[in-house]
């Protein structure tokens, strides 16, 4: 309960957010990586760009207004962040839930390139409104009125709305996390069901595949999944359940719809609310959400199956400075990703920083030295995403 | 997950629309004496009330949820009932909650099917029932039953009576409304009040010649489901408001005082003490939930959780010392609230008001009876027949929720309460049995069970070095990682008259309401 207490508390500390300014800094080229998270403030939120070092380390470099509101909190797995980084483009987009709106900003020039909405009964301002982006179209859940937008993705990283769908849960529930790859979308409800789409001709159409997991069938409703992803190939999707143990369901789309799931339990950890594919698909990252570590498990592309690999130790400030953990994201784009980054919600928010080793089978998580960053323009983060993205 | 939805959508429709005309008696103002409530006495070996159970909106806008009693001087709220061993209770009560538009709560699928007693219908915030909490009284129709009884607003009403055991232990018990979906919001209006089993002093003659106070600590939410500010309240004073001052308790220098406190609370953790010029004094604790201790216990601070009771000797300060009544902070873990430390009331010394406040007369020196005629005698040196493990858990699905808050007996699904589930536990009549309990949560929880009490074994697997006989008991939050807290109690089942289908709950009572609960059945 404390954390609906927070979540108020934090809506109105928001109100004092401030601008932060450093330096960037390059890795791999010319072309500078950073971490980006939707500050997700009340009244004034922004994106704050951290610069990625040789090591992994985070730098604050700017935070860009969005002069939109955000909500400071939500659904954990709901995406507020997404890039997009084509031959022509490459931009950060991030939503505001409190107004409704998604802002684009060039990630050359750091300036805010356009903003959009979506229709007039599209709404996410109790829980947020997720993004997903597949080159050429941008995809919004907006939580409250169980839609999804559809936007063209436009030069300058503006946008343009096209169109919208309503969605349910077969028990009524409300879009709570979405995922593209390619033409396929996954959604889950957060009431025990999921679905895909086909996005190929830009608005998403059911697949018809919308069903209830097989993990929330067996708990009686007691664990559902959340969170979601995709394997590069398209073949799984990988479901993170909301469950008082460490659940993780996979489901076979190798037909073109989500067969039935089957459920992986790998640990006692609080949630798997937010879960990230290793760049190389051999790890799958879960923020134990309602706890204070990170989970990675062994993940086989070619079987679809999982087994339990290892935790990291109690990430620093937990309960003192932030209580949940949220998004996942990486420092690298190849191998195991070699730093995950999480989102840390508190007052202010922080961002975690794991590093991941490696071999034959066995992995370790540490927590790295100078692990947590702050990030002073969020009383409420939740989501993070990397540039340059992962490929899939 | 969709019924804290739906839950939250309902309430949300109600609290914009529950405008009513004044029903409830006006509270007490800031700052003044503490009043115990009116005392009901049993006369002839039978206590025969008429309660009203009404509700208005104060100018703050709190919503109040009131016992209402026509007495020869006016309509009071809440009354103390004081019963005897063996005393017969008729209660009787009538619901004439009006407020407007709850029509709106229709649909929460919260009403039982089957047996119905009372009124039936559905379930709303305009329902109501009683639960004795802590008495040791049988779980049907009529006597102490909150899973087939309604009470609807405009019905003739409802009688209670029950007879209160011959070896009920004296002490202090209290009543309050356990209509399931909607607990928190009438207890947050104020509807509870004390229950005084007589005859203490027969077993703790500490207690004798001693003036006896009743403070029943009730919480206050402006909107009980939204988190914010609170107000904790001393006999419906409010104890703790910006720029208001303290409850006072009237004490001459030097006096004692017998204080029985009930924690009647929504969700405070109440870790108190008795502070003289900011120190905390030693207090004699004398009883818990209702059962006396098998000797004084001398101590700094009584922790009472939710619903808890604790009942104990203070001694006022010499004339110059200042002296407080403090409710320290506590905190709930990290996804509990922080229950903040609240002057409950300021001691003044003077006497003056002490007769007008606390009207019961003190105990006289009685005969001593032996704790071993009382109910649960002999308890710890009995074999366990069975022994259970079970669990308090939850799970978010985001900040702002949906949250679902479990208590799992060990090896089944975890799940919601749901009216017209079938007992997750089955025993006899007879049966001794040690529980284990583990807080799974983040979050600190107080397990309750209704129809008796259990004996304290272990805390955290280790012997306690007072074996005390509650009928709450809090169980601190998982801290993430290391080993669940967790209490070991025994369950005595013995008792033929309390067969039949109760419940075990958490007494948080938001989470008693989104369903940690479960059902058991003492079959005959």
């Amino acid at each position: 309960m404390r954390m609906l207490v927070v979540f108020w508390l934090q809506r109105l500390a928001a109100l004092t957010a401030g601008l932060c300014v450093l330096s960037g800094f390059a890795m791999g080229g010319s072309q500078p990586s950073y971490l980006i998270t939707n500050d997700d403030a009340a009244f004034v939120s922004g994106i704050t760009f951290y610069t990625i070092g040789t090591t992994g380390l985070l730098k604050l470099k700017k935070e860009v207004s969005t002069s939109a509101a955000g909500i400071a909190g939500g659904y954990f797995p709901t995406n507020r962040v997404v890039v997009l980084d084509n031959s022509s483009e490459q931009c950060v987009y991030a939503s505001n839930a409190a107004i409704g709106n998604i802002v684009g900003i060039d990630i050359n020039t750091l300036v805010v390139g356009g903003s959009a909405g979506g229709s007039s009964t599209d709404s996410g301002s109790a829980n947020g409104i997720g993004l997903a982006v597949n080159g050429n179209y941008l995809y919004a859940s907006f939580t409250s009125s169980n839609t999804i937008g559809t936007f063209q993705v436009q030069s300058g990283c503006s946008l343009t709305f096209l169109s919208d769908i309503s969605v349910a849960g077969l028990q009524g529930g409300f879009i709570d996390a979405m995922v593209v790859t390619g033409n396929t979308m996954v959604v889950t409800y957060g009431d025990g069901s999921i679905e895909s789409f086909n996005v190929a001709s830009g608005a998403p159409v059911s697949n018809g595949d919308e069903q209830n997991s097989t993990g929330y069938v067996v708990s009686q409703g007691s664990s559902y999944p959340t969170a979601v992803e995709i394997t590069k190939d398209g073949h799984f999707a990988i479901f993170g359940d909301t469950s008082t143990s460490t659940l993780v369901e996979v489901s076979d789309m190798s037909s073109g719809k989500l067969a039935k799931t089957t459920v992986f339990s790998l640990g006692h950890g609080i949630n798997s609310s937010n879960i990230l594919l290793s760049p190389d698909e051999t790890l799958l990252y879960i923020s134990n959400t309602q706890g204070d570590s990170i989970t990675a498990a062994t993940f086989n592309a070619t079987t679809g199956t999982l087994a339990a690999g290892c935790t990291s130790g109690r990430l620093k400030g937990y309960s003192v400075s932030w209580s949940y953990l949220a998004d996942l994201a990486l420092a690298t784009n190849s191998g195991t990703g070699g730093t995950i980054y999480v989102a840390e919600y508190g007052a202010p928010s922080s961002i975690g920083m794991v590093q991941v080793s490696s071999s034959g089978g066995q992995c370790t998580l540490q927590e790295v030295s100078g692990s947590p960053v702050s990030d002073p323009n969020s009383n409420g983060l939740l989501s993070i995403a990397p540039f340059p993205p992962r490929t899939f | 997950m969709r019924r804290f939805s739906k839950f939250l959508v309902a309430i949300s429709m109600c609290g914009s629309s529950l405008l009513a005309a004044a029903q409830c008696p006006s509270r007490p103002s800031s700052g003044t004496v503490v009043q115990d409530a009116l005392s009901l006495y049993s006369q002839n070996g039978t206590l025969n009330a008429d309660f009203t159970m009404g509700y208005s909106v104060d100018t703050f806008g709190y919503s109040h949820y009131c016992y209402k009693y026509q007495s020869t001087d006016g309509i009071v709220e809440a009354p103390t009932l004081r019963l005897k061993q063996g005393d017969t209770l008729l209660l009787n009560v009538k619901d004439d909650i009006k407020t407007t538009g709850a029509d709106s709560m229709g649909g929460m699928d919260m009403t039982p099917t089957g047996a119905v007693c009372g009124d039936s219908g559905t379930a709303t915030v305009q329902s109501t029932n009683v639960h004795f909490h802590g008495l040791n009284v049988p779980p049907i129709c009529h006597q102490d039953d909150v899973l087939t009884t309604l009470i609807q607003p405009g019905s003739p009403g409802f009688q209670y009576k029950m007879q209160i055991p011959a070896n009920e232990p004296p002490g202090l018990y209290w009543y309050h409304p356990h209509v399931h979906g909607f607990t928190e919001f009438q207890v947050n209006g104020g509807a509870a009040g004390a229950l005084v089993v007589e005859g203490m002093e027969k077993f703790r003659p500490e207690v004798t010649g001693l003036t006896e106070r009743v403070f029943v600590v009730r919480q206050q939410y402006l909107v009980p489901w939204v988190p914010g500010p609170y107000q904790l309240t001393l006999n419906f004073q409010v104890a703790a408001a910006p720029g208001a001052p303290s409850p006072i308790i009237d004490m001459k220098p030097g006096e004692k005082q017998f204080w029985r406190v009930a924690n009647a609370t929504l969700q405070d953790f109440t870790p108190l003490q008795f502070w003289v010029n900011g120190v905390a004094q030693p207090i004699q604790l004398i009883a818990l939930d209702g059962y006396p201790l098998a000797a004084p216990r001398t101590l700094n601070t009584v922790l009472v959780p939710p619903a808890g009771r604790a009942e104990f000797i203070v001694q006022a300060p010499a004339v110059g010392a200042s002296a407080q009544f403090v409710s320290l902070n506590y905190s709930t873990g990290p996804t509990g609230n922080q229950d903040f430390e609240q002057v409950l009331a300021n001691v003044e010394l003077t006497g003056s008001a002490a007769a007008s406040a606390a009207p019961v007369k003190p105990a006289q020196p009685a005969k001593q009876a032996s704790s071993e005629s009382l109910m649960f005698a002999g308890l710890k040196d009995l074999p366990a027949t069975t022994t259970r493990k079970s669990y308090f858990s939850e799970e978010f699905g985001g900040t702002n929720g949906p949250i679902q808050f479990y208590i799992t007996v060990d090896g089944q699904k975890q799940k919601v309460f749901e009216a017209n589930e079938k007992p997750v536990i089955t025993t006899k009549v007879g049966a001794v049995e040690d529980w284990i309990i583990e807080n799974r949560a983040l979050e600190t929880h107080a397990f309750h069970i209704h129809q008796i009490h259990f004996l304290m074994e272990e805390v955290d697997g280790k012997p306690v070095p007072n074996p005390d006989l509650r009928d709450t008991i809090e169980i601190p939050y998982w801290s993430g990682s290391g080993p669940y807290h967790s209490v070991k109690v025994r369950m005595d089942f013995r008792d033929p008259t309390i067969a039949g289908t109760f419940v075990f709950h958490c007494h948080i009572l938001l989470h008693e309401d989104l369903g940690m609960m479960h059902k058991i059945l003492v079959e005959p």
